[in-house]
């Protein structure tokens, strides 16, 4: 199955081809999501939509301090989700690779992870889309909780 | 020129008049036909043929005015032999309703009347075969005067006016005047015509023609002096006993006859869109005023913020008000559906039935207006794709007829809008074959999606199960358009459907606040919007000379102190922002009561569209809604009763 293979820092990672919509570049700002966890970058105007984009490496490492970006521009990453996008800030898209056996993912792994996979040389975290829009919807529904 | 604007001014009113009379003439039409009814649909369908004669006759439009009559002629036997309108009296007479739409619309974009003489004859034999005993007569025969009485017509008027002698263009004096008489009532029997009459063909300068109005003889005189190079002739009332009318300082426009005058005006969109500006503007002037206010000497300040108070309350009001001048019923949209339906059944060789229920809820005519194609749309999709032909459908052991449901209600601030059907149900194999054939997804994930979501598919751009592509829809295109046109209006489509039982579409729209009025807000980096129907006021203080109860800080507003909150603490937004002297505050009045809410700058108002919030921003605590601003950056709009909770 083909997949879009992209790097957060230095780590590869990958999603299902027909997960996703499209990659765009990283607009100049973002609009604030009031009461958002630390992982919502915030909203975009897409062609007169509004996207929500989350900082994937956040979103997946919730532990770990967020670093300051720098270098080129980022992309982001759209989530097709029927009738609504959803965002992943990612350092850089790779491109399009066939990925067609994904071993089991590692057993402390979260969710959003659904195993590992081998690209020539490189090991790639391939990722659930589901999972990752769960994933969000949590940590949304975890700040109005409290 | 006077009178060139008062031409173009009519000729607005009655485009817009006549055209509603005949949609609501062709609704008659339908209704007749399907029930076979007499009485009062048609006494109502030959009022509102005789309205357009009338009307069309005062414009000078004579093609219209006497197809109009033929129409009225037809009706008008229909009720006296109390016979029953059959189908192909039905077509002619919708045909002909057409054919005077055409008319109407061609004036309006000052094109040539469409011919209409076949449909004419049509008329004319069909009346000839109703009453053979009765002889064609003359288009626009003035009716007998104790006729005239008895339906409560206006007196008339003989004129005859002369264009002088050295005119350079008598043509262009002449229609001057019979515009201007037009203005006044209804002209018949104009001699000659209004083509000659244009055109400078006067019999000897002169040009004669009959005039039913309400006003006096003295101001019909007095209208005519206006007009240069033109001289009254003669006057002379045709009916010396009609009664007395009284005087109106305006002239008035035609009328309908034998019907009650309404007392609702016609108000253009762009009027109503600038007075809620207007109101709007105004509720933060009254603000702004309020500020000055705290400044004035002690000794007048008391009296003055009560003023202001008041202002406030009045203004707030008049928001409101306009506000509601924009709801309009649904019947405006769904009125002209049991027609439209009417004739898709009819070209696609259905049976269909159709009910709505729910007309009478209301809805922000901004919205009404973006739903006009989209529901029509739904409509031709129900009949076109939805409902089988009869013989199918007796097959399946359905009744012949099928059935189609426009049902519309309140559902606590929405409307709910559905428009259901009997028919065949969407094959949502299909639509994931299609989406996949046009390479919008793969194979594996048009096969994942949910059922609800692969029936969202036909709204896809190209996306079309419809196998023959009719005049009527194609569905692929439309359904795009109709999910977008929704969209904007921060509705939102669901689709249900089911193999051999029927589909359901459902609109979720909201009532009013498709279009708000935002004040606009900086906080730190960001910008939001505070609905102006929820702010009571903005005033500008020094954060440091803030009252203090226990820990929380207190706002002098009026008469009270208001709990003051800062915007970027509740929102959670990072704010470096230090306020040297005055800061904003808004007032907005939350759930527990007034407060205070402090920000950084006041960025001004501005008329947005509300977007509905997806999944996940619809989770946060807050929010109403999001839009686009003008610059095309996104914000959000408080939701200000719940900001605080």
């Amino acid at each position: 199955m083909r997949h879009v293979v992209f790097r957060l820092d230095k780590d590869r990672y990958a999603l299902p081809l027909a997960a996703i919509r499209e990659v765009v570049v990283t607009p100049e700002k973002f609009s604030r999501v009031p009461r958002s966890a630390p992982s919502v970058r915030g909203i975009m105007n897409l062609r007169g939509r509004v996207v929500t984009v989350v900082e994937l490496a956040t979103l997946l490492r919730p532990d770990q301090p967020e670093k300051k970006h720098e270098g080129p521009p980022r992309k982001i990453v759209l989530l097709d989700r029927g009738r609504r996008e959803l965002g992943l800030l990612v350092t850089e898209v790779d491109g399009i690779e066939a990925i067609e056996k994904v071993g089991p993912a590692p057993p402390k792994a979260p969710a959003t992870v659904k195993g590992l996979a081998r690209l020539g040389a490189l090991a790639v975290t391939v990722l659930e889309p589901e999972a990752l829009d769960a994933a969000v919807a949590a940590s949304f529904s975890k700040i109005s909780r409290s | 020129m006077p009178s060139g604007v008062d031409t173009s001014r009519y000729l607005g009113l009655y485009v817009s008049e006549a055209q509603e009379h005949l949609e609501q003439l062709s609704q008659n039409l339908v209704k007749l036909e399907q029930a076979g009814s007499t009485g009062p649909v048609i006494d109502e369908a030959f009022r509102h043929a005789h309205s357009v004669k009338g009307m069309a006759a005062s414009m000078g439009f004579e093609a219209t005015a006497r197809l109009a009559h033929r129409m009225e002629d037809i009706l008008d036997a229909y009720r006296s032999l109390k016979e029953r309108v059959d189908r192909a009296t039905g077509d002619l007479l919708l045909s002909a309703t057409d054919a005077l739409l055409g008319h109407v619309r061609a004036t309006a974009d000052a094109k040539v009347l469409p011919d209409t003489s076949a449909l004419m004859g049509a008329l004319e034999r069909k009346l000839w075969v109703l009453k053979p005993d009765t002889t064609p007569r003359p288009s626009s025969p003035p009716p007998p005067p104790a006729l005239a009485r008895s339906l409560g017509l206006p007196p008339r008027f003989a004129l005859r006016l002369k264009v002088a002698a050295g005119s350079a263009t008598p043509g262009v004096r002449a229609f001057l005047a019979h515009k201007r008489l037009s203005g006044l009532g209804n002209v018949f029997d104009l001699r000659p015509g209004l083509d000659d009459l244009k055109a400078g063909r006067l019999n000897d300068g002169s040009f004669s023609l009959e005039l039913e109005t309400a006003l006096h003889e003295t101001e019909v005189r007095a209208a005519l002096n206006t007009i240069a190079d033109v001289e009254l002739a003669s006057l002379r009332l045709i009916e010396p006993d009609a009664p007395s009318v009284p005087k109106t300082n305006e002239p008035e426009g035609p009328r309908a006859v034998g019907t009650e005058p309404a007392r609702t005006v016609r108000v253009r969109t762009e009027l109503l869109d600038q007075l809620l500006d207007g109101a709007g503007e105004l509720l933060l002037a009254t603000a702004r005023v309020r500020e000055v206010a705290k400044s004035a000497p002690a000794a007048s300040r008391g009296a003055m913020e009560g003023e202001v108070d008041r202002l406030n309350a009045l203004v707030k009001d008049l928001h409101a008000k306009v506000m509601k001048a924009r709801m309009t019923p649904i019947s405006v949209m769904t009125d002209r559906l049991p027609r439209a339906a009417r004739d898709i059944a009819r070209r696609r060789d259905r049976d269909v039935e159709l009910t709505i229920t729910g007309a009478e809820v209301e809805l922000d005519r901004a919205i009404v207006d973006e739903l006009n194609d989209p529901l029509l749309h739904l409509l031709r999709n129900a009949i076109d794709h939805g409902i089988e032909p009869p013989v199918e459908r007796e097959k399946t052991g359905k009744p012949p007829r099928g059935r189609v449901q426009v049902n519309v209600r309140r559902d606590r601030d929405r409307v709910v809008l559905e428009v259901e059907d009997d028919g065949k149900g969407m094959d949502d194999a299909k639509l994931r074959a299609a989406a996949v054939s046009r390479g919008l997804m793969t194979p594996e994930a048009a096969a994942a999606l949910p059922m609800r979501e692969a029936l969202m598919l036909c709204c896809l751009p190209g996306v079309s199960t419809a196998t023959d592509v009719t005049d009527i829809s194609g569905r692929g295109v439309g359904m795009d358009a109709v999910k977008r046109a929704i969209e904007s209006v921060g509705g939102t489509l669901e689709i249900e459907s089911q193999k051999g039982k029927g589909t359901r579409f459902r609109l979720l729209l909201p009532l009013t606040v498709a279009v708000v009025q935002l004040l606009l807000v900086d906080v730190g980096d960001e910008t939001f919007g505070v609905p102006v129907a929820k702010v009571n006021g903005v005033v500008e203080f020094p954060e440091e000379q803030l009252a203090r109860s226990q820990a929380s800080p207190l706002l002098p507003f009026g008469n009270t102190l208001l709990p003051v909150y800062s915007l970027a603490e509740v929102l959670a937004v990072p704010n470096g922002h230090v306020h040297a002297g005055a800061r904003p505050f808004v007032v907005v009045e939350a759930e527990s009561g007034k407060v205070a809410l402090g920000v950084d700058r006041l960025r001004g108002q501005e008329e947005v569209v509300l977007k509905a919030l997806t999944r996940p921003l619809d989770l946060v605590a807050g929010l109403a809604g999001v839009t686009i601003l003008g610059n095309g950056q996104p914000i959000f709009i408080l939701d200000v009763p719940r900001l605080l909770t």
